[in-house]
This record gives C-alpha cells, structure tokens and sequence, in this order.
C-alpha cells in the first residue's frame, strides 16, 4: 500500500515506546500493519536521517551481539510532533471514512 | 562486485566521503540482520542475500532520497571553504582591519564627492560602501541564532536589491548581462548555504551560515 509521506510518522510512533534500530523499526512497522504497509527498507534511513536534522529524534551506539548498532530514539519536540499527527490522522480518517462509508 | 556492493555504490553516489561511510554502515548493518533473519526462517545463504537486497529496494531511490538529507560532495567541498574562509578573516588582523575599512574608506569618498558636487561618483560610491558593509563587516556582527541570521539574510538581499537599483538605475536592462554573470556565483553559493541549514544541526553551522 502507497504510504507516502506518512513514514516519519510511523517511525516516531514505533519509537515512541522504546529507543530502537533501524532494522527493528521496519519489522515493528511492518508487523503491526499486518503487513499492509510494506515499503523498500532502503528509504527508511534517509527518513530517520531526515528527522534527526529536525531535532524529532537524537541517535546513540550500543553494542548489540558483539556488534555496534545506532539506536535512534524520539525527542521531546519528536513526541510534540507524533501527538499533533496523530490528532490529524484521526480527524482525516474520521472525515474520508464518512465520506467513503456514505458511497456504499 | 557483489550486488550489494553495487546496490551501494549507487546508493551512495555523489554523496560525501563522510555521508557514504554512514549509508555503508547502517545498510550494511540492515542487510546482515535481515539476511541473518531470513537464514533463521530456512533460507539459504544465497536466497537469504537476495532477499535482503530486494528488501532494500532500488538503490537509485535511496540515493535521491540521501542527497536530500546527507551532504553531498559539492556541499563538504562547499563547507569546507566556509570553515576556511572564517579561519582566514579570523588568523588575519590586516585583513580584518582591510575589511571595516574598505567601506568606511569608500563612504568618506561618497561624502567628498558629493560636498564638492559630483554626484554621480558619490552615488556609486554610497552605494558601493553600503554594500561592502553589509558583506565584509557581517561576520564581525553578533549573529549566532537562526532567528537573528534569517532577520540579516533578509536585510541583506533587500538592501543588496536596492543599492543596485540605485546604481544602475534606469540602465539596469542594458547592464543586465553583466549583473546576471556577476550575481550567479552568489546566488549560488546563498543556494547551497540554504541546503546546508537544512541538513546540518544548528549546533554544528559555521559562523558563515548564518549570514
């Protein structure tokens, strides 16, 4: 399913629970979707990147397994930012599913 | 090559040295966890490969959408002459003081010529001191925020709007060749500073960016 444009939200929702790596946060986002939303795992780090230089989420390393892995985790004004698009998804999808449920 | 080395050289091109050893690492890092992962599931160690590199997806993308985020190659090179410009000014206090004084010089001219009536030359002149000023004593001003870096900007390109207009006057068409060759290196170096602010922490702009 097309999703475009909604990616950095879903990856501050999926570290909006816990600091995580980049790996983990496309299953989580896959997995939670029931696999609706699938998308190519390349572009996934250019939209973490992208919102680091925002300032919605900072990055650290920890050693996982013997092997070094960048941990990104939300920010106070990432968390500002998921709560106000979580409150637009809502109204958004309140307002096509009236629109969507009419043309049955 | 392998076709996860290629998927990376083209992920990673035109990108910057620093920039591309970053995508290096995380994908590298991607890939072997989901390759490991598949593995884990039955597949095959060649299966599993492949499977990984689908779950990239097409490399050209990634790429666009890197050079969106990460500084290319032209905009290190780009930074790199800023750091060095501020380091020149700073190490050199002839050059500092040839700086504040070219604009004090040439607004002292504009005054004489104007007190002995030739007001043609002491247009050009005002006009020439005001716009070195606002270009040489810049990096002397107490401009560390972004908020007072945009008010300068602004300032900057409205003042610069107008001392041309004050110089060329009605000519500003017939000179217009001339102006468009002489502002295209500016406009340029102004785009990829706007670039750099977009990519770069504010913790980590030069003094430069911010004019």
């Amino acid at each position: 399913m097309n999703f475009r444009g909604t990616l950095p939200t879903l990856i501050l929702q999926a570290l909006a629970q816990a600091p995580s790596h980049g790996y983990r946060i496309a299953q989580q986002i896959k997995e939670r979707s029931q696999g609706v939303l699938d998308f190519k795992e390349g572009t996934l780090y250019p939209a973490l990147h992208k919102l680091q230089n925002e300032g919605l989420v900072d990055s650290y390393e920890e050693v996982e397994k013997g092997r070094p892995r960048r941990y990104y985790r939300i920010t106070k004004s990432g968390r500002a930012v998921l709560a106000k698009d979580r409150s637009e998804w809502r109204d958004l999808s309140r307002a096509v599913t009236m629109i969507l449920g009419e043309a049955r | 090559m392998t076709e996860f080395e290629n998927w990376l050289k083209l992920a990673t091109r035109q990108l910057s040295k620093d920039s591309s050893a970053q995508v290096r690492r995380e994908i590298q890092e991607h890939y072997e966890l989901t390759r490991d992962s598949a593995i884990g599931q039955g597949a095959s160690e060649s299966e599993a490969s492949r499977l990984a590199l689908v779950a990239l997806g097409d490399p050209r993308t990634a790429n666009h959408q890197y050079r969106r985020v990460l500084l290319t190659s032209a905009e290190a090179r780009a930074l790199r002459q800023v750091r060095w410009e501020a380091q020149v000014v700073c190490a050199r206090p002839w050059l500092t003081g040839l700086l504040l004084g070219l604009p004090l010089i040439a607004l002292i001219a504009a005054a004489t010529f104007f007190v002995i009536g030739n007001t043609s030359i002491a247009r050009d002149l005002l006009a020439a001191g005001i716009g070195m000023g606002i270009l040489f004593l810049a990096p002397f001003l107490p401009i560390y925020t972004p908020a007072r870096g945009r008010v300068f900007r602004g300032v900057k390109w409205i003042v610069l709007t107008g001392l041309l207009g004050l110089a060329f006057g009605s000519e500003w068409l017939k000179w217009s060749w001339l102006l468009a060759s002489s502002l295209w290196p500016m406009l340029w170096i102004e785009w990829t500073r706007v670039s750099l602010r977009r990519k770069l922490p504010v913790e980590q702009w030069p003094k430069q960016l911010y004019l």
